[in-house]
This record gives C-alpha cells, sequence and structure tokens, in this order.
C-alpha cells in the first residue's frame, strides 16, 4: 500500500482535531492553525488526485482491522480526491475574502469558536465525500449540520437565530428521513457499506422482490438530501440562513454545505442503488421536475427581491435546480454536467458573496439596491468580480457558468423526452438570470447622485484582493480549459460504477 | 454615337440645378431673360433631337448586370415629347407675367426646368428600369411645384400628390418585379417581350402583375380610383404649373401605361381577358364621375381638374379597347387634350392674376373685359366638349368609332355612349362660363366694367396654343396618318 | 502569420478601447489623434486580411468536446467585416465633434472602440460558438453605451437591451447545442453542416430550434415582436445609435441568422418546410410593423429606429427564401442600408448637435439653415425609399426578383410587402424633408436664425456616405456580382 492511500484518513484527521486544538489556542494562532490545515488539506488532496490520476482506479482503504464487510472503510478516486481539493480551496478563498467581515461582524470571544466549526465541517465535509460506509455518512451529516448551524448563529442577532432555529428543523427533518431510509436499506440488505449494499440491491431488484420498500427507500433518501441541499420546493430555510450570516458563512455554506450533501446523493445514487435502479424509479423524473420548477421559481424569487444577499441565496435555489435538473436527466451526460456545475456553481456563488459584500461595505452596510448606486466605483474590485460573477451565472462563454450550461443542454438533448422542457426551462432561466444579475449590475455601475459613501482603496483590503482574483481565475480557468476537468469528473463517475 | 439624345434631357436639368443653387439674380429681368433662354435652348435641342434622333438608341450605363439605363426615341416618344415641348415652352412664357405675384420665383424656374427635362427623358427612354427611374423622379421634383406656394393647403396637396404617385409607382414596381423574371428584355419593343417558355403555367400571375402596372400608372393618369390627388395638387400649383401638370404630367402616366401594355406584354396578352374588362369599367366610371364632379364643382380650377380626371380617362379608354382607330383616338386624344387642357389652365390663371376671382360665379361679364382671352378660353371649351371643326372631335371620333368596330360585347356601345354622356356634360361645366362672360345678362351693371386684358406675355402662349388646337382639327390627317402608321405596328 | 493576424485585428481595437481611460491625455485632441490612427490602422489592417484572404482557420483555444474558438474568412466575413471596417472611421470622427459636448468622454470612446474588435468577432468568427461568444461580448461592451447618458430614460433603455439581447442569445444557444450534437462540426460550411443520419425521425424537433433560434438571434436584429428594445436605446448618444444600432449591432443579428439559415442547419434541410413559413411570414409582418410605427412615430431618432427595424426585416426576409438569390439579396440590402442609414441617423444627430431638436415638428425651416445636412437626409430618404439610381433600389430590386425566383406563394406577398413598407418609407422620410425646405408661408424665421452646418468633422463623414448611396446605386455591378458569388458558395 503506497503512503498516499493514507491521505484521505489524515485529512479528516487532521481538520477534526485541528478544530478540537483551536479552542484552547489564543485567536491569533487558532486563525493561522485553521488557515494552515486548510492549506495542507488542499495539498494533501491534490497529491492524491495526482497519484489516482496515474493509477487510474479507485481504492478502499480500512478503517481498523475488522474487513469487510464489518469494518468502517474509506474510499478515494478521481472524483473524491478532486471534490476534496476543489472543497478545501473555495473554503480557503471564503474565509480569506470574509475575514475582515468577520471580524467586524462577529464579537471577539466567538472568533475561536468560529474556526473550530469550521474546522469541523471541513472534516465533516471530506468525510462525507470519502467515506464508503452509510452509517458514517449519516453521522457526518449530522455534525455538517450542527456546524453549519453555529456557522449561521455565530453573528449574534435576531434574524440569525431565527435563520439557524429554521435551517436545524428542516436539516433536521432532512436527516430524519435520511436515517429512516438509511435504516431502511440496513433492513433490506443487512449491510451498511456502500460496495455490499450495492450487490444486495442488485439481487433484490433480480429477484423481485421488495420492489416497493426499495422505492420507499429511494424516495425517502432522495427527499431527505434534497431539503437538506435546498431544492425547490424545500428551500424555505435558504434565503435567510445565507442572507443573514457573516459572508463567510454564507459563501461557505452555499457554496460547499449544499454542494456535500448533493455529492452525497450522487454517490448513493452510483454507489449504493445503482444508476440503473434509480433511473427505473419514478423518483428521478420527479427530481428532475423540482429542479425545473426550482430553476423558474428561484429566479422569479430573485428578481422581486430588493436585498443583494438575499438575491444572490435565492439564485442559489435555482443553480441547484440546475444540478437536479442533470441529475433528473437520467443519463452519464446529464450526471457529468452535474458534477461540473456542482464546482462552477461553488466558484461562482462563493465569488458573488465575496463581492457583495465588498459591495454593500461601501454604501453604509446597506444592502438594498437603491444604496449600492455606483457601489462599484467606490470599491472597484468587487465591482469587477461581482461583473464577473453576474456574467459568469448568465451563460457568457469563457466563464465557468457557460460551460456548465452547454453540458447540461448537451445532455438534454439526449434524452428525447426531457429535452424539450429542459431546453427551453434553460433557455428561460438564463433570462431571468440575466434580468436580476444585470440589473444589479446596472445598478452598481450607475454613479451616485450624491457621494454619500466613502470610497475603498487597495491598501485597506489586501487579503480581500487576493481572495477576489483567486475567485475569478478559478472562474475563468473552470471556463476556458474545462475539457480536462470533464474528463476527470467523466474518469471519476466511471469509477464509482 | 448619339449621345445628343441626352441634350434636351442633361441641359434643362443641369440648368435647372444651376438656377437653384446660384443666388439671388441682380433683378427680376437678368432672371427671366436667363431662364427664357433656357428654355429656348432646350426646345431647340429637343427639336433637335427629334428631327435627328429618329430611331437612335443610347446605351448609357448599366445598373446592374440586367437593368440597363437605355434611351430611345421612337414615334411613340416622338409624340409625347413634341407635346411636351409645346406646353412647356407657353407655360414657361406665361409664368413670366404670372409669376409675379408669387415668391421663390427662382426656384420655381429651377424646378420647371428640371421637371422639363425629367419629363423628355420620360419620352425617350427606351426600357422600362429607365422609364420607371425618371418617373420616380418626375414624381419627386413636380411635387416641388405643387409645394410651390407654401401655405398649408398646397403643402398638404403635394404630400398627397407625392403618396399617391409613389402608391403608383411601387405598384408599377411590384409588376415590373415579376416581369422582368418571365421577359426575354425589358426593352420597349413592338410586341410582346414574354417568353413563352417561361411564361407557360403563369399566365394568371403575368396578369396580375399588368394590372397593377396599369393601375400604378394610371394613379398618375388619374385614373378613378386613385385620382383623388390630382383634384387637390392640381388647383394649389400655381397656374403655369397647374397648366403643365394637367396637360403633360399626366401623360406620363399614359405613356407609361401604353408602353406596359402595347410595348412590353403586347395588346395580343391582354386582349380579352378580364385585365381589359376591368380597365374597360375604371376608366369609363372614371370619364363619367370626372364630369359630374366638374359639372359640380363652383372652383374654377377644381373644375378644370376635374376635367383632366375625366379626359385623360378618354385616353385610357381608347388605350383599353385595344383597337386601331381607339389606340389612334387616343394618342391623337393626348395631343388635343394637352394643348386644350394647357389652355384652359393658362385662362384660369389670367383670370385669377388680373382679377383674382377664383369661383364660376364671380366670372360673369369677364368676357367684356378680356375678350381676347374669353374667345382662346371658349375655343378650347369647345374642344374639349368635340365640336367640329376643333381637334377634340377628332379624337372622340375615332375612340367611339375603334369602340364600336372593336365587337367586345357590351363596351362596344356602352363606351361611345357614356363618352357622349360625358361630352355633355363637359358642355354643361364648361360652356356656361363662356356664355356668362359674354353675356352676363340684363341685370348686369356694365358700367363697372374695365379694360383688363392680359398681357403680350400672357396672351401670346395662350393664343399660340389655342391656335394649334384649331389646326389640329382643321388639318388632322397628317398628324393621323402619322399614329396611324406606327400604331398599328404595335397593335 | 496570415492567420494569426485575424486575431490581431480583433485585440488591437479592444486594447486600445482599454487604454483610452488609462493613458493620461493632456488634451482632448490628443485622444482623438490617438484613436483615429487605431481605427484607421486597425481597419487597413482588416482590409490586409480579408485581401489576403487566408484559407486557413486560425484556432486560438479548445473549450469542450469539439468546440473550439476559431477564425476564418470566407465570403460573409468578407462583406460583413469590410462594411464594418469602412464605416468606423468616419464614424468615430463624426464622434469626436458629436461627444465634445457630452461627459465621460473615456469611457464612452473606451467602449466604443472596443465594440468595434467584438463585431469583427462576429465576422470572422469560425464556428458556431465564436460566433456565439462575440454575440454576447458585443451585448456587454455596447450596454455601457446604451447608458451613458445615465439618465433614468438610458438605464432603463439599456437594462431593456440588456435582458432582450441575452435572452435572445439564450434561445439561440440551443440551436449551438443542436448543432454541435446533429452536424459532422460546429464550422461553418456553405449549405449546412447537418448530418442526415444522425437527424432520423427529428426534424420537427431541429426546425422547431431552428425557429427558436432564429428568433434568438433575430432579437438583436429586432424581429417582431422582439424589438421594442431597439427605439428605446435611441436614446444613446447619436454615434451610438447610427452606427451601432444601425450597422454594428443590429446587422451582426442578421449576419448570425445568415450564418444559421446557409452555413448551420443548410437550405437543403429548411427550404419548404414549415420553419421556413413561420420565419418569413414573421419578417413580413415586421417589415410592415416597422413602417407603421415610424408613420406613427415623431421623435426623429426613434422614427429612424422604427425605419431600421422594417428594413433589417428585408434582410431577413433575404435569409428566409432560402435561395442564393435571396441571400445576394440580403446581403446587398445588409451593406446599402448600412450606408443609407448611418447617413440619415448622422444627418439626425448633426441636428441634435446643432440644435438640440428631437421631434420632427421643431425641425420647419431648417433645411435652408442647413442645406449640406438636409440635401444628404434628402438623398438617404430617396434611398432608403429606393429610387432608382440609388442603393436602396438595388437591393430591393435584388431582393424582390430572389423572392420572384424563387417561387414560393408567401414570397410573392412578401413583395407586397416590401412595397407597401416603401410607400410608408416615403411617407415617414419625405415629410421630413418636406417641413425642412417648405416650411410653410407663414413660418418665423427668427427661430432658426444661427443655426449653420456642422464642423468639417460631422460632414466628411456625411459627404462619404452620400457618395457611396450614389455609387453603390450607379454602379452597383461588381458588388452584386461579388454577393452572388458569396451566396453561391463560391468564396
Amino acid at each position: 500500500m503506497d503512503f498516499v492511500q493514507n491521505f484521505p484518513f489524515f485529512s479528516i484527521m487532521l481538520s477534526m482535531f485541528s478544530g478540537t486544538v483551536c479552542s484552547v489556542l489564543p485567536r491569533k494562532a487558532a486563525k493561522w492553525v485553521n488557515t494552515i490545515v486548510i492549506s495542507v488539506v488542499s495539498v494533501l488532496s491534490l497529491i492524491l488526485l495526482v497519484y489516482l490520476i496515474g493509477k487510474k482506479e479507485s481504492y478502499v482503504y480500512m478503517m481498523g482491522h475488522f474487513p469487510a464487510p464489518w469494518g468502517n472503510e474509506i474510499r478515494a478516486g478521481v472524483l473524491e480526491a478532486g471534490m476534496a481539493l476543489f472543497f478545501c480551496v473555495i473554503m480557503l478563498l471564503s474565509m480569506l475574502g470574509g475575514r475582515k467581515k468577520l471580524h467586524d461582524e462577529v464579537v471577539e470571544s466567538k472568533h475561536n469558536m468560529y474556526y473550530i466549526l469550521v474546522n469541523l465541517l471541513l472534516s465533516s465535509l471530506l468525510a462525507l465525500v470519502y467515506t464508503n460506509d452509510l452509517f458514517t455518512a449519516y453521522v457526518f451529516v449530522e455534525i455538517n449540520t450542527i456546524a453549519a448551524c453555529g456557522l449561521i448563529m455565530i453573528r449574534q442577532n435576531g434574524r440569525t437565530i431565527e435563520a439557524a432555529v429554521r435551517y436545524m428543523i428542516m436539516s433536521l427533518l432532512g436527516s430524519g428521513l435520511l436515517l429512516l431510509g438509511i435504516c431502511m436499506l440496513y433492513d433490506l440488505t443487512g449491510h451498511l457499506l456502500m460496495s455490499n449494499i450495492r450487490e444486495s440491491v442488485h439481487m433484490i431488484m433480480e429477484d423481485g422482490t421488495y420492489r416497493v420498500p426499495l422505492l420507499v427507500t429511494i424516495t425517502l433518501i432522495s427527499v431527505g438530501l434534497a431539503i437538506k441541499s435546498a431544492l425547490f420546493p424545500f428551500h424555505g430555510w435558504l434565503p435567510d440562513a445565507y442572507g443573514y450570516s457573516t459572508v463567510s458563512s454564507a459563501a461557505i455554506l452555499s457554496s460547499l454545505v449544499s454542494k456535500g450533501y448533493i455529492f452525497l446523493l450522487i454517490k448513493i445514487i452510483y454507489r449504493v442503488l445503482g444508476f440503473d435502479v434509480f433511473g427505473m424509479s419514478h423518483i428521478i423524473d420527479v427530481l428532475f421536475a423540482f429542479g425545473l420548477m426550482g430553476m423558474v421559481f428561484g429566479s422569479l424569487n430573485a428578481i422581486e427581491e430588493n436585498d443583494i444577499r438575499r438575491m444572490i441565496a435565492f439564485s442559489s435555489v435555482a443553480q441547484i435546480g440546475y444540478i437536479y435538473m442533470g441529475i433528473g436527466m437520467g443519463t452519464q451526460a446529464g450526471m457529468t454536467a452535474s458534477v461540473f456545475h456542482i464546482l462552477s456553481h461553488a466558484a461562482t456563488k462563493s465569488l458573488l458573496f465575496i463581492a457583495a459584500i465588498g459591495l454593500t461595505d461601501v454604501s453604509g452596510g446597506s444592502r438594498h439596491f437603491i444604496d449600492l448606486t455606483g457601489a462599484a466605483y467606490r470599491n472597484k474590485w468587487a465591482g469587477v468580480t461581482f461583473t464577473v460573477g453576474s456574467l459568469s451565472m448568465v451563460g457568457v462563454p469563457m466563464f465557468s457558468g457557460f460551460i456548465s450550461k452547454l453540458l447540461f443542454a448537451q445532455a438534454a438533448v439526449q434524452n428525447h423526452v426531457k429535452m424539450l422542457p429542459a431546453l427551453i426551462v434553460l433557455a428561460v432561466s438564463t433570462v431571468l438570470n440575466a434580468i436580476y444579475f444585470m440589473k444589479t449590475v446596472i445598478r452598481i455601475y450607475t454613479p451616485a447622485q450624491e457621494d454619500k459613501y466613502e470610497s475603498i482603496t487597495f491598501k485597506d483590503m489586501k487579503s480581500y484582493v487576493l481572495a477576489l482574483v483567486c475567485f475569478i481565475i478559478l472562474n475563468v480557468i473552470l471556463g476556458i480549459s474545462s475539457q480536462p476537468i470533464v474528463d476527470l469528473i467523466e474518469q471519476g463517475l466511471s469509477m464509482f460504477a | 454615337m448619339s449621345y445628343f439624345i441626352l441634350l434636351p434631357i442633361v441641359f434643362p436639368v443641369l440648368s435647372g440645378i444651376f438656377l437653384l443653387v446660384r443666388g439671388e439674380m441682380k433683378s427680376r429681368k437678368n432672371l427671366l431673360a436667363v431662364t427664357g433662354g433656357l428654355l429656348v435652348i432646350t426646345a431647340l435641342l429637343a427639336v433637335l433631337a427629334l428631327a435627328f434622333g429618329r430611331g437612335e438608341m443610347l446605351l448609357l450605363f448599366d445598373l446592374t448586370q440586367t437593368l440597363p439605363v437605355l434611351f430611345k426615341i421612337d414615334d411613340m416618344g416622338m409624340v409625347f415629347a413634341v407635346v411636351a415641348v409645346l406646353v412647356f415652352v407657353c407655360a414657361g412664357f406665361f409664368s413670366f407675367e404670372y409669376m409675379k405675384h408669387e415668391a421663390h420665383e427662382r426656384r420655381y424656374y429651377g424646378f420647371y426646368l428640371i421637371v422639363f427635362g425629367i419629363l423628355m427623358a420620360l419620352c425617350f427612354a427606351g426600357n422600362l428600369v429607365t422609364f420607371y427611374l425618371f418617373f420616380e423622379i418626375l414624381t419627386l421634383s413636380s411635387m416641388t411645384l405643387v409645394l410651390h406656394s407654401g401655405s398649408k393647403e398646397a403643402v398638404m396637396a403635394g404630400l398627397k400628390y407625392l403618396f399617391y404617385s409613389l402608391c403608383g409607382a411601387y405598384m408599377v414596381l411590384f409588376g415590373f418585379y415579376f416581369l422582368s423574371h418571365y421577359a426575354n428584355t425589358l426593352s420597349f419593343s413592338e410586341g410582346s417581350v414574354l417568353n413563352p417558355d417561361l411564361t407557360a403555367g403563369h399566365t394568371g400571375l403575368l396578369c396580375a402583375a399588368a394590372f397593377a402596372m396599369i393601375l400604378g400608372f394610371s394613379v398618375k393618369a388619374g385614373m378613378f380610383p386613385m385620382h383623388a390627388w390630382l383634384t387637390a395638387a392640381h388647383p394649389a400649383a400655381p397656374a403655369p404649373a397647374s397648366a403643365v401638370l394637367s396637360a403633360v404630367i399626366v401623360k406620363a402616366g399614359v405613356l407609361g401605361i401604353i408602353r406596359v401594355v402595347y410595348y412590353l406584354f403586347g395588346a395580343s396578352f391582354l386582349r380579352d381577358g378580364w385585365v381589359q374588362r376591368v380597365w374597360m369599367v375604371l376608366a369609363l366610371v372614371t370619364i363619367f364621375m370626372g364630369s359630374l364632379l366638374a359639372y359640380r364643382e363652383p372652383v374654377l380650377k377644381k373644375r378644370l381638374a376635374y376635367s383632366t380626371v375625366s379626359q385623360v380617362s378618354y385616353i385610357l379608354y381608347g388605350l383599353a379597347v385595344m383597337d386601331g382607330d381607339a389606340l389612334a383616338g387616343g394618342v391623337l386624344h393626348v395631343i388635343c387634350h394637352s394643348l386644350v387642357k394647357a389652355v384652359l389652365f393658362l385662362c384660369a390663371g389670367a383670370l385669377i392674376y388680373r382679377t383674382g376671382k377664383t369661383r364660376v360665379d364671380e366670372l360673369r361679364g369677364v368676357g367684356k373685359e378680356m375678350p381676347c382671352l374669353m374667345w382662346c378660353y371658349t375655343i378650347a371649351a369647345l374642344g374639349l366638349i368635340g365640336i367640329p371643326p376643333t381637334g377634340g372631335f377628332i379624337s372622340k371620333w375615332y375612340l367611339a368609332a375603334g369602340s364600336l368596330s372593336s365587337g367586345i360585347p357590351g363596351f362596344s356601345w356602352i363606351g361611345p355612349a357614356v363618352l357622349l354622356v360625358s361630352a355633355l356634360l363637359t358642355a354643361g361645366y364648361l360652356l356656361p362660363i363662356a356664355i356668362c362672360g359674354f353675356l352676363p345678362g340684363d341685370d348686369f351693371d356694365y358700367g363697372k366694367l374695365v379694360k383688363k386684358e392680359p398681357g403680350g406675355l400672357m396672351l401670346a402662349p395662350i393664343l399660340l396654343l389655342t391656335v394649334l388646337s384649331v389646326l389640329i382639327g382643321l388639318f388632322p390627317n397628317a398628324v393621323l396618318d402619322f399614329i396611324r402608321q406606327f400604331s398599328a405596328g404595335i397593335l | 502569420m496570415k492567420e494569426s493576424m485575424m486575431l490581431m485585428v480583433i485585440l488591437l481595437p479592444v486594447a486600445a478601447g482599454i487604454l483610452v481611460p488609462l493613458l493620461p491625455f493632456k488634451k482632448r485632441k490628443h485622444m482623438e489623434i490617438f484613436l483615429e490612427t487605431m481605427v484607421v490602422l486597425n481597419s487597413l489592417l482588416v482590409w490586409g486580411v480579408l485581401l489576403e484572404f487566408p484559407e486557413e482557420a486560425f484556432t486560438l483555444t479548445k473549450f469542450t468536446g469539439n468546440l473550439t474558438i476559431s477564425f476564418k474568412v470566407d465570403g460573409m466575413s468578407m462583406v460583413f467585416a469590410g462594411l464594418i471596417s469602412a464605416l468606423w472611421p468616419f464614424a468615430t470622427l463624426y464622434a469626436f465633434e458629436y461627444m465634445a459636448k457630452e461627459e465621460r468622454e473615456k469611457t464612452f470612446f473606451a467602449f466604443y472602440t472596443m465594440t468595434y474588435g467584438v463585431t469583427l468577432g462576429i465576422a470572422l468568427a469560425g464556428n458556431m460558438l465564436t460566433m456565439y461568444f462575440f454575440y454576447e461580448l458585443l451585448t456587454l461592451v455596447t450596454v455601457p453605451l446604451v447608458m451613458h447618458t445615465l439618465s433614468r430614460e438610458a438605464i432603463l433603455a439599456s437594462r431593456k437591451y440588456l435582458y432582450y439581447s441575452l435572452g435572445g442569445a439564450a434561445f439561440a444557444f440551443i440551436s449551438l447545442i443542436f448543432i454541435t450534437i446533429y452536424g459532422t462540426t460546429t464550422d461553418f460550411i456553405f449549405g449546412g453542416v447537418l448530418d442526415p443520419e444522425k437527424i432520423g425521425g427529428r426534424t420537427n424537433a431541429l426546425l422547431l430550434v431552428y425557429v427558436m433560434a432564429f428568433v434568438g438571434f433575430g432579437v438583436k436584429a429586432a424581429i417582431c415582436p422582439f424589438n421594442s428594445w431597439l427605439p428605446q436605446a435611441g436614446v444613446a448618444p447619436t454615434p451610438v445609435t447610427a452606427l451601432l444600432h444601425a450597422v454594428a449591432v443590429v446587422k451582426s443579428g442578421a449576419f448570425a441568422i445568415l450564418r444559421l439559415t446557409f452555413f448551420s442547419f443548410g437550405t437543403e434541410f429548411l427550404k419548404g418546410t414549415w420553419a421556413q413559413s413561420v420565419v418569413m411570414a414573421l419578417t413580413m409582418f415586421t417589415i410592415v410593423y416597422g413602417c407603421s410605427r415610424a408613420v406613427k412615430e415623431t421623435h426623429l431618432k426613434r422614427r429612424l429606429a422604427y425605419s431600421t427595424i422594417s428594413n433589417l426585416s428585408y434582410i431577413l426576409f433575404g435569409a428566409t427564401l432560402m435561395t442564393p438569390l435571396g441571400m445576394a439579396g440580403a446581403l446587398s440590402h445588409m451593406v446599402f442600408h448600412a450606408v443609407m442609414k448611418i447617413a440619415s441617423f448622422f444627418c439626425a444627430g448633426a441636428v441634435i448637435h446643432q440644435t438640440d431638436r428631437q421631434y420632427v415638428h421643431e425641425l420647419n425651416g431648417l433645411g435652408y439653415k442647413m442645406p449640406c445636412v438636409f440635401g444628404i437626409f434628402t438623398l438617404s430618404s430617396l434611398g432608403l425609399m429606393g429610387v432608382p439610381g440609388l442603393a436602396g433600389f438595388i437591393s430591393k430590386w435584388n431582393l424582390a426578383s430572389a423572392a420572384v425566383e424563387s417561387g414560393n406563394p408567401l414570397a410573392c406577398g412578401g413583395i407586397a410587402c416590401l412595397l407597401v413598407s416603401a410607400l410608408l418609407t416615403a411617407i415617414y422620410m419625405l415629410t421630413i424633408v418636406v417641413r425642412a425646405f417648405f416650411p410653410g408661408k407663414d413660418f418665423d424665421d427668427s427661430g432658426v436664425c444661427g443655426i449653420k452646418d456642422p464642423s468639417w468633422k460631422m460632414l466628411l463623414p456625411l459627404f462619404v456616405f452620400s457618395i457611396f448611396i450614389v455609387v453603390f446605386g450607379l454602379y452597383s455591378a461588381p458588388f452584386v456580382k461579388f454577393f452572388q458569388d458569396v451566396a453561391n458558395g463560391l468564396h
């Protein structure tokens, strides 16, 4: 066994224990530990990714000394490693971009707490990504929920607490359903390890027995994860949670947490249920329909919004709709598109949140459009970045959003039945995206009548600008040289099977 | 090379532009001298071209590969050109006196010369493209004559004229597009230019195209239902301009129809088809309606305009019959009507100029005030009614004879009947003016009368045209033979 | 090397545009010199590239799958790139004078110059993706130009423009996907790239996609019912409305549709299907609709914008005929209309610049005060109407004869639409001319005293364009020949 194969385990453990360590460190040190740990994990993931690309197959890593089907396992393939790397990078950039704001908004005594939660979140995300065991997955889903709640709540005001409670309730509902699903699966198959379950599920399918319970299981798992990842119409908790929490939380929540659940769902679809079994159930059509509705209604809600943060939050609902539409297409191409969109949306949405905070800061902290007039002149970097993010969302070539749109559309054409609705909704949602994002861009580039607010200069926001620039680069890389990434995703998905 | 054909076209246009762009002249006298000189030179050039250019052809250049700009002097064009030159020169000299009471004289003369040149180009056009080209320019340039006074009424009339004419032009263009696809050539040639191989099976389409073109050109000729512009535009223009408009510019429409029917589609293609029938009906309706409206019209110039509507449709009817006699009568009526209508309008102009009276009922006793003018008016009126020995009699005779001999069921006798009724109406609307003018009645106060005979510059052109119209009636054979000779070729 | 020049001509203006706000120009004059040099230099380069005619495509990057950003010169791109590069230097010159009064010039010129490069990108695009990319970019770089004045009106207009354009592109995007899936390649190949084997029984789906893409790209070409952004965008400074909303932007919509129809889907696949009828009917309706709205409109620039809407659909109508002749007609109207419309817009801009008058009824009597501007306006009006001898006639002739030749019954209706629209064009253009030159008898001169023609920077482009209008009208054969060769796939 190569040493590299230990890396997933190291990453999870490292982030988990560093979280614990953070609680006793002074504030500054905690910050550094946090940054370093995330960086180290990214490096580890990168090495693992390179290793796996070279190896061309995934491997299973046994935790402890019990072999399957009793022991706990970690499994790493190209997709897992890539996803872990990507999550780390986004998290790092989000922390970097939101740090200043964090210091302003959160009371000083809570800073350590924040870093603990972030580290915990990271470890749970990594575990979700790597685990090969359904129950472990469930455990980390719960850890994830708790950490996320903390991230929302840490900026203590009425709004965030309300939002956190909402999030908690919805999330626990989702986890509950997921748990029920897992229990039923365990009942049906007698296993918790993914590969073993899949074999049993295949047998069940061949027997023709337990069809209905299996369908119920699929439903429970899908709906549970859909609630957690805010698929329309289960998105009620989202706007407040994203809209009022501190900005790095919002960025992390929108681009990582919900994506982690979606990734888990994809993993379950491939590794637990089997792509065909899932495809044959009608749940897939329901997800497809919800996805389409989310694309339209999320955008419509966003158009109505007068608050830039909430607008971006609603846009997330639409984007998650895209991802579910891709999953619901039931084709390999659709799945590839969805996974790509996980990346592209994560990159874009966190960028938008971080850029938006730069704009609101120079508008007296107000998030209403009326006050944002001319904000892009006061904070030039944030203005440019926001524009880039908007263009990407609208799907202008050269940015990541275009590629996901392209992949979705190509996938749609392959499915004769779902082609027309998918394409038309895709086009309509592009128009809607254009409406609210471009409205904002025009607004921030309209010079204000009076100079109410101060401008901010480059000197005062070096780390912020660094984060923005990295985000833009990330976005453009996804937009221009998407082919290798798409290849990797396809390779990773085939390793799943 | 026969570039000299271009002289009577290019020279007046250039001299008109020259008048327009150069500044004010020192005195009115200079302006008149220059204009008079230019008019005479143009007329001479035209005569020269007509004398030596008969049958000459000139290919100027190609607009596109299939659209050459081609000039050719053929017999039909010559007839129209002669009339145009006569009327233009006479009305031009008339306006030297008349235009005294209007502003912007320089602009008037400039456009007058341009219109003159364009009209010559129209007469000499050798194919449909060239004809269409100058037809549009004629509309645009003659519009300025209508607009001249600048009153709100005149501007509205000018725009009305413009839009009606363009509407007609575009109908022509509609047919033109189709024709160009199915024809061998677009040059005017005796007989049909249609390519029998291509037209097979598309006769209906081509009939529609022909009808659109006839209707389009008939807008200019004031045929029902597109005649409304004429009665607005002609009275609004200064009198010499209305003379030109009524006498020769409406004839451009007639020439267009002749070209389309006899030189492009060919009479044989259209004869006995629905196009001919509808056309005849429209022409007859116009003849009758025009006369009737003229009869009811109290304003002199408007009455004359309605009369033009009616009389030009005599010509159109003659063309529609597609019979040798009727065609000859029609072409002869082109000449007669031009001369006579020019006289009538110039007389009306002189009356307005000298007395300021525009309504018919104000004209009692004018025969005593200006006998010479009113005699000219009376003779011209007789010509228009068609009383021998005037030219009008001859042309109407041939029209009726042609109609009777054509043997078209129904129309062969309805036509002459309508012509006759209309002649009666013509007498009804023209002669009372003369009668009241000379015989104002017992209760008329003769004491108020003063001699108001217009000056020689006004009277001479009127006299000249009157004499010519009488001469044509007395010695029609020379002209008629010429017309019959070439019209035999195109039937 | 030759190939990479294509990239160069796109990047140079973009770079120049970015440099404008960054370079510290001491005087306004320096910026003018810098920009004009860059633009002229780029135009020369473009002509160099076009004449060198690089055979090979130049691939810049690979996106995903077989989607690349690549450039290629073929006949179509020669027409469009040639047109753009001929007009841009003059328009820039005009803009210097016009913008002297406005604020935030540097931003304006930055985007104005960048647009040049982006438009060239559309012209030189070698495949669907590249064209789509530059198409989207074009929207983005022109939005700041529309909202330049930053008035509430301007911002609303620019938003609308943005939504419409991006929305249209979203639908056009679907066709890009279909071409990647059902075509052999996404490159532009004359005759289309669809692979019959892959299509199988999904013809109707593809036709539906074609219609969607036609309408999607048609948004930029202001096809009804997606035209309302264009008149609203008229709030932009005139150089923008003239060059972008009469030429570059809107023509790129038409260009994209030509590409889509002739080079991606291919006429063989589309001809005679319901899709053809649908899009043709749509263009016919827009032709008439645009003109009618123009007649109703009293704001000068908006009137011209409506006129543009109608004229753009002429081009699209040519495209929907789906014959080589139709495409030649479309190309010729693309070029000729560009020259005429930019001339009339520049005249409108000159009026606004000199007098601040924006409404048609305020133009009374300006003709004598600004003879050059209104003279050229008259010329361009006549050209737009389609008076023979001017550019408009040739392109309309080509379109209409293509329609006749296509033998499609609907196309005959299209000819009628063309002519109705020509008549309406006459109405809405010539009323302005008449107002300007014939203000009426009781017109008070004091309101317009002190107004005069603008300086040479504005007049030079106008004169150049008017020369073009006449030259294209009289000597179009080589151009039309070239368009026909392009339409037959020879270049």
